[in-house]
């Protein structure tokens, strides 16, 4: 703990690591060998292995750094953007050694240097000629030998069961079978099923109302309910084409996105707040919220949506809306404190995003091979550690949104008040300098004697227990209101005035610019400091990563070298293995596909993670395209053709419908990956269409789950839907779309139970009666009514949501303020459009909640129970008898349970 | 509760005086009317058919047919020891050396370094030197088990305490630390022990929530709900918070101005009827039985919740035993009587906290600069109550089955912190735990000469875990939910029983 020195910069200046003092320090070095004559240096036995070791990671790809490829003597002759890197016979004039020796710069390699002899040896061998003995290196016989075994020994550990999986065969488009039934034989999708429930000697269900498939299509699409004009419409809409144009219309509709985009955010384990201890606010997490919902809404081709969530910084093309994608990467749980003496937290970090990746885009469990090679999948360890490489060189960073020049106007201005700002406070410093040392006797007396003596000891004579005590207690220094009362009346007032101009300057400081929150390539141990990251004297224990040259950021037009990855053999930081380069799953990859792409805009940056999304979505990839329909049938229908969306492995569930699976999946691909198609080609169905009540014995006791299919499968709704429903029937839903999350009211004891963070205690009102993808997600503090309905837990990925019945769930349908009030407006709603008609008024809370009218016994049921509650309140004097009972009538409605499926 | 709220008319069902709890088939008899057919028979459904149904390793969807209530009772692995856990969590970090765990030679090198234990490390600024204890050890009880001023009362019940001193954790942090003690995992978002054995053994009382949780009365614990959270869990598992004041539950009943109980029956009612006139559409669907189910389990829970926290009718020697007569020690003395009359209504596990984040210096455990101030106000607060609980229990011959466990998220340094205070130590902490038909008057388990680290017989939050299930009948290995391709455990892969515990 007391290794980190008091004053950073006296001990930077010994070992010279600042880049521009480390020229000086080479110069001087050189001075004296120069005039040394050299032996004859051979090319394979000198050259080739700092060639290979220290260059040829940079310069040794396809697409060098700077261009320059060092593998052959020709690249070297060519040269790079600089041009000629070698001059044969003339080491003075050749690139290479004026940059190793750094008497010019950029100084090589970056990140490090070469030893002495090191550049003595490539010195003399330039002036000997610069003869190579081989062709071609780093590809070369050794390196490629290497490569190779390595590669053979991974690949041996995958044996051909492994390599036989289902999930890892390319999907088939199998042909149509022909089906009997004329109505299941029309498209692929019923022809597939109908063939199998023939087969399991099942009936399916027959067609279900025209008003529940309005309302299936709704809630499904919009997770809204058609208004009772719409439904009547539909209902007379005698078109064949009806249905297939109503799916059409809805599409359209901006809901669909806040739908279909909160099922994504479950999946991107999204929140507005970091969690742990502090819950931190995430301020600008919303506009992925956001980034997502247009996705959907603007049907983005899913490959694009892919690529552009794992590496929209390294695009060809970079935009605002691209930059706002790689909140992927971040929207995860992060502790946002003392991170720096927590070098830990960044592996957790790197963990969350490898599996968070592997889980959403291809169903894979590739974290449980963290600290071993997975138990049941064909996942090596090595491959968890080559996608971890692919991540390794992320940063946070929070993207301005705004042009160059706004930008540069902005930190311009800003660093021009800061300017302004420094002196004065330097001032404050000075004039309370003397007071000091009183102040901290003074806040010394709180200490017992056996510390106040330890510290008025002198230094030379404290035993090594005062000694700790003293260092300890001299850490706090004085106290600030101690300080203040010590000044005298004129100090006293020359501080307010300046702290007066002080906040007068802060005051025309700039408010900062929009921001997205991202990530960017860079190198980790540059980044600035965050919270509790400041260094005070004893506190933490900061990692010493011994490096001083490079940037947080890359820099333009500079070679930006990424930090290392290391496979940690057990998991744990701390133990660092072998260095591992960014590779894809052994089981999967060809081998020979690219593992950085760099964006050929000229902005700088590895282009792994890009390399990483173009492998996810290549169409011979077998996994993501089948996932991505798995988990859109999955949505549909309640629960995927794989019962475990997010698990293709072998210990996730084998798919019910394979063929089906891989005709939709080969669908998906020629749509140009388009999800709107693949909701027309799963609605626009027999299977979808059917009704979800069908009594039927025989086929209730061979499949008493419906896995087959033979009827639609009824579903309670998401905890998010069932509140947008009830501000719909009321009339009171905000459509506002977009912008900062509203926090929904809560209880103030609610709120104590977990002061951290943020949280605005509201009120009920329209500004909070926005739809429910817009509420707050707190890590730490869920909004009870979700929490109880079933709110995934956005810590981890969530392939699909639990669906529980618990009595806590009635007590909140039935107590808690919000549905009664809305169970009120309800009940208005219902009383202006039907008038004073009892019966009337049935049929329209019907209409609006339930998109159907009463049965006649549900009628007589209800009309009966408006008359009882009638006299009810009749009997208690309460005021508006008739309007109070429908009230009565009205919350019972928003407890049915056909108002909180989908049926 | 306020006084003038019209009374549920199911209220008297709730007291359990005689039997540990109501069954549902006692209510069915005995309430009869607006419990109509199909929730009466998934109301027995729930008793008769899934009490025996085994603990199975479902996923989130439940898609397997018959969809059970998530809180029906399940059968334990083998016979348990305890039917109901009370933990008493004492959030902050509770300094072992200067409660359950003395140590001479700090007396002896008060002052002087603390060597030869590698590099020391501390949570805040540089390490100090040792410090003696500023207060006084005692011999207590037959076992002579030796307890520091700062507990006369616990001290009073030693033999009952099976303490075990060599506790140790992971992390110096107390999020992290609360995460570790109560979930098994240094992440968030893992289930806590409440909830594992909630979903291992259901709830025996349908009435009343399964998992309590009562923190401190200014504020909740350090992480507040991920605490008590169901993680990946459905979240029917995760702990239920009562309250200190107003209905124990939140939304336990309409605000008056909304409705009243009677009207609120009568809504009940019609939307009985209304709901199974939907079901007849469904038939042999499980799910929305237990819907309609549900409806009349929360009108009893309106009853029964307020029942369970009404306090009325307990003696006045019964409240002194608690120290309610006395405003420091009535907080927590309410806490822990109320924990009594849950797990005598047949709630599984109830957990409580004394320490709130509100102010983190003086409201939790957390003695960095005022040791003596915070330690002795903060047993003060605990002290009476917590001997009152376990002399209540034993008396009502409920200590036999009900298991109590006391511990923090970690102990403290036994060097000083300016010598004032104590920094965080997950090196080492103290824990106790009694009744079960646990070895009372033991000590297992030792510190290192000065309390710095865990030395003889180290006990892990794993194997409290572990044991802690053994203790309910359930094996640790075995109680497992399939999440993310992994057969999940609270143990991890960890976990030993403490043999003297399960002996």
């Amino acid at each position: 703990m007391r290794s980190s020195p008091p004053d950073e910069g006296s001990e930077r200046r010994e070992s010279c690591p600042v880049f521009g003092l480390a020229i000086l320090c080479l110069l001087s070095v050189f001075a004296a060998p120069l005039m040394l004559t050299a032996a004859d240096v051979s090319f394979s036995n000198d050259v080739r292995p700092i060639l290979e070791q220290k260059c040829l990671e940079c310069h040794g790809t396809d697409t060098p750094m700077s261009n320059l490829d060092l593998r052959t003597r020709e690249g070297m002759l060519k040269g790079g953007v600089r041009g000629a890197a070698v001059i044969p016979g003339d080491s003075s004039e050749s690139r290479i050694y004026l940059q190793i020796s750094g008497m010019e710069g950029p100084v090589m390699p970056m990140g490090g240097a070469l030893s002495d002899d090191e550049i003595l040896t490539l010195k003399d061998w330039i002036d000997q000629g610069a003869r190579w003995d081989v062709d071609r290196i780093g590809e070369g016989a050794q390196s490629a030998k290497a490569a190779d075994t390595k590669a053979r020994e991974k690949s041996q550990k995958i044996s051909a069961d492994d390599r036989n999986w289902w999930a890892f065969q390319p999907p088939v488009r199998h042909a149509k079978p022909k089906v009997a039934d004329k109505r299941w034989n029309r498209n692929p999708v019923d022809a597939f099923i109908k063939a199998k429930l023939d087969e399991e000697g099942l009936v399916p269900a027959p067609r279900a109302d025209k008003r529940a498939l309005i309302r299936r299509a709704y809630l499904d699409l919009l997770g809204l309910l058609p208004s009772p004009s719409e439904v009547e419409a539909f209902v007379n809409d005698k078109s064949r084409n009806a249905f297939k144009n109503l799916v059409d219309r809805l599409l359209e509709s901006p809901r669909y996105g806040e739908r279909w985009g909160r099922h994504w955010l479950d999946v991107a384990r999204y929140a507005d707040s970091g969690g742990y201890e502090h819950d931190y606010d995430y301020p600008y997490a919303w506009r992925y919220r956001d980034y997502v919902i247009q996705a959907f809404n603007d049907d983005k081709p899913y490959d694009q949506f892919v690529r552009e969530q794992l590496a929209g910084d390294e695009l060809d093309e970079v935009t605002f809306e691209t930059l706002i994608a790689t909140g992927f990467n971040r929207v995860g749980p992060t502790v946002g404190f003392r991170e720096k003496d927590n070098p830990q937290y960044r592996y957790t970090y790197l963990d969350d995003m490898i599996g968070t990746t592997s889980r959403a885009f291809m169903g894979l469990t590739v974290n449980c091979a963290r600290c071993h090679d997975h138990k049941f999948d064909p996942i090596l360890q090595t491959d968890y550690y080559e996608m971890m490489a692919t991540f390794f060189s992320f940063v946070n960073y929070e993207y301005p949104l705004a042009s160059p020049e706004e930008v540069a106007a902005y930190e311009a201005r800003k660093s021009e008040m800061e300017e302004k700002i420094a002196p004065l406070k330097e001032r404050i410093s000075e004039i309370e300098a003397p007071y000091k040392d009183e102040a901290f006797e003074k806040r010394l007396k709180d200490f017992p004697e056996e510390i106040q003596h330890a510290v008025h000891t002198p230094e030379a004579e404290r035993t090594p227990g005062q000694k700790l005590l003293a260092e300890q207690v001299i850490t706090l220094r004085a106290r600030a209101e101690d300080v203040q009362e010590l000044l005298t009346e004129a100090d006293k007032e020359e501080v307010a005035k300046i702290k007066t101009e002080i906040e007068k300057l802060e005051k025309q400081t700039p408010e900062d610019l929009p921001r997205a929150m991202g990530i960017s390539d860079g190198d980790y141990r540059f980044a600035p400091d965050g919270r509790g990251d400041e260094k005070l004297p004893g506190k933490g224990d900061r990692e010493d990563f011994g490096v001083t040259e490079g940037s947080f950021l890359p820099v333009a037009g500079k070679p930006f070298v990424p930090p290392k990855a290391f496979l940690l053999p057990g998991g744990d930081y701390r133990t660092k293995g072998e260095e591992v380069q960014p590779g894809f799953l052994t089981v999967l990859a060809r081998g020979d596909e690219p593992t950085q792409i760099p964006p050929s805009s000229g902005r700088v940056s590895t282009g792994r993670r890009r390399a990483l999304a173009e492998w996810i979505i290549s169409e011979d990839h077998p996994l993501t395209a089948r996932v991505m329909v798995n988990r859109t049938w999955h949505f549909h229908f309640g629960r995927g053709i794989v019962t475990t969306p997010s698990n293709f492995g072998r210990t996730g569930q084998p798919p019910v419908y394979p063929k089906l699976l891989d005709w939709l999946t080969t669908e998906f691909v020629r749509s140009g990956w388009s999800i709107k198609a693949m909701h027309r080609s799963i609605m626009n169905t027999e299977a979808y269409q059917m009704a979800s009540s069908f009594p039927h014995e025989a086929n209730q006791k061979a499949d008493p789950s419906g896995k087959f299919l033979w009827r639609f499968p009824q579903r309670r709704l998401e905890a998010e839907t069932i509140r947008d429903l009830v501000l719909n029937v009321s009339g009171n839903l905000n459509f506002e779309a977009g912008g900062k999350p509203f926090f929904p009211p809560i209880p103030k004891s609610v709120r104590l139970s977990f002061n951290k963070g943020e949280w605005t205690l509201t009120e009920e009102g329209p500004d909070v009666w926005r739809r429910s993808v817009y509420s707050y997600w707190k890590r730490g503090l869920k909004y009870p009514m979700f929490e109880v309905f079933d709110q995934p837990d956005p810590n981890v990925t969530c392939e699909r949501r639990a669906s529980t019945t618990v009595p806590t769930q009635a007590l909140t349908l039935l107590n808690n303020e919000f549905f009664l009030l809305q169970a009120k407006h309800f009940a208005d709603r219902v009383a202006e459009k039907a008038g004073d008609d009892e019966k009337a008024r049935v049929g329209a809370a019907y209409a609006i909640a339930l998109s159907r009218p009463p049965t006649a016994k549900e009628l007589d049921m209800n009309l009966s129970f408006l008359a009882s509650q009638k006299r009810y309140h009749e009997g208690r004097d309460d005021e508006a008898p008739q309007l109070a009972a429908l009230v009565d009538l009205c919350d019972v409605v928003l407890n049915l349970s056909e108002f909180i499926y989908i049926n | 509760m306020p006084e003038n709220r019209e009374q549920n008319p199911l209220s008297r069902l709730c007291s359990g005086r005689k039997k540990r709890f109501m069954s549902r088939r006692d209510f069915l008899f005995e309430a009869g009317e607006g419990v109509s057919g199909v929730a009466l028979a998934a109301l027995m459904a729930q008793e008769g058919l899934l009490a025996a149904s085994p603990l199975s390793d479902g996923s989130a969807c439940g898609m397997s047919g018959e969809i059970q209530s998530p809180l029906a009772p399940r059968n334990s692995h083998f016979e348990p020891r305890a039917k109901a856990v009370i933990s008493l969590f004492m959030s902050g970090g509770v300094s072992h050396v200067d409660t359950f765990d003395p140590k001479p030679m700090l007396t002896k090198y008060h002052g002087q370094p603390l060597t030869g234990k590698g590099r020391v490390r501390v949570r805040q600024g540089y390490p100090g030197p040792l410090m003696k204890s500023p207060f006084e050890f005692k011999k207590h009880g037959q076992s002579g088990i030796e307890v520091s001023e700062l507990f006369p009362h616990i001290g009073g019940i030693v033999d009952d305490l099976a303490i075990i001193r060599s506790g140790k954790g992971r992390s110096n942090d107390h999020v992290v630390a609360h995460y570790e003690w109560n979930t098994g995992s240094l992440l968030m978002g893992f289930p806590s022990v409440g909830s594992w054995v909630t979903y291992g053994l259901g709830s025996e009382n349908q009435n009343l929530p399964g998992f309590v949780v009562v923190y401190d009365h200014r504020g909740g614990p350090f992480s507040g709900p991920a605490n008590w959270g169901a993680g990946f869990l459905p979240a029917a598992y995760q702990g239920t918070v009562f309250r200190s004041s107003g209905d124990p539950i939140l939304d336990l009943r309409p605000p008056e101005k909304y409705v009243s109980a009677e009207q609120q029956r009568s809504r009940l009612d019609h939307l009985a009827m209304l709901n199974e006139e939907h079901a007849k559409k469904y038939p042999g669907s499980s799910e929305l039985a237990a819907r309609i189910a549900s409806y009349e389990l929360a009108y009893r829970m309106q009853a029964c919740a307020p029942e369970a926290v009404d306090m009325s009718k307990e003696s006045e020697a019964t409240k002194r035993t608690y120290g309610m007569d006395d405003p420091t020690t009535e907080p927590f003395g309410k806490q822990c009587l109320l924990a009594r009359r849950l797990v005598e209504r047949g709630v599984r596990f109830v957990q409580l906290y004394n320490g709130a984040i509100v102010n983190q210096n003086t409201d939790t455990w957390d003695a960095h600069s005022n040791l003596v101030e915070n330690h002795t106000m903060h047993s003060r607060e605990v002290d009476k109550p917590i001997a009152g609980l376990i002399q209540d229990l034993k008396q009502r011959g409920m200590l036999d089955d009900t298991l109590v466990v006391w511990h923090s998220e970690f102990g403290r340094m036994p060097i000083s912190q300016r010598g004032v205070g104590r920094d965080h130590n997950p090196g080492a902490l103290t824990l106790w735990m009694a009744g079960a038909g646990i070895q009372g008057g033991q000590v297992i388990g030792s510190t290192d000469e000065f309390g710095y680290k865990a030395a003889e017989q180290v006990v892990t939050y794993y194997d409290v875990h572990a044991t802690l299930l053994h203790m309910l009948g359930l094996d640790h290995k075995k109680l497992t939910y399939f999440f993310n391709g992994r057969h999940m455990r609270l143990t991890d892969v960890h976990g030993e029983l403490i043999p003297q515990i399960v002996a």
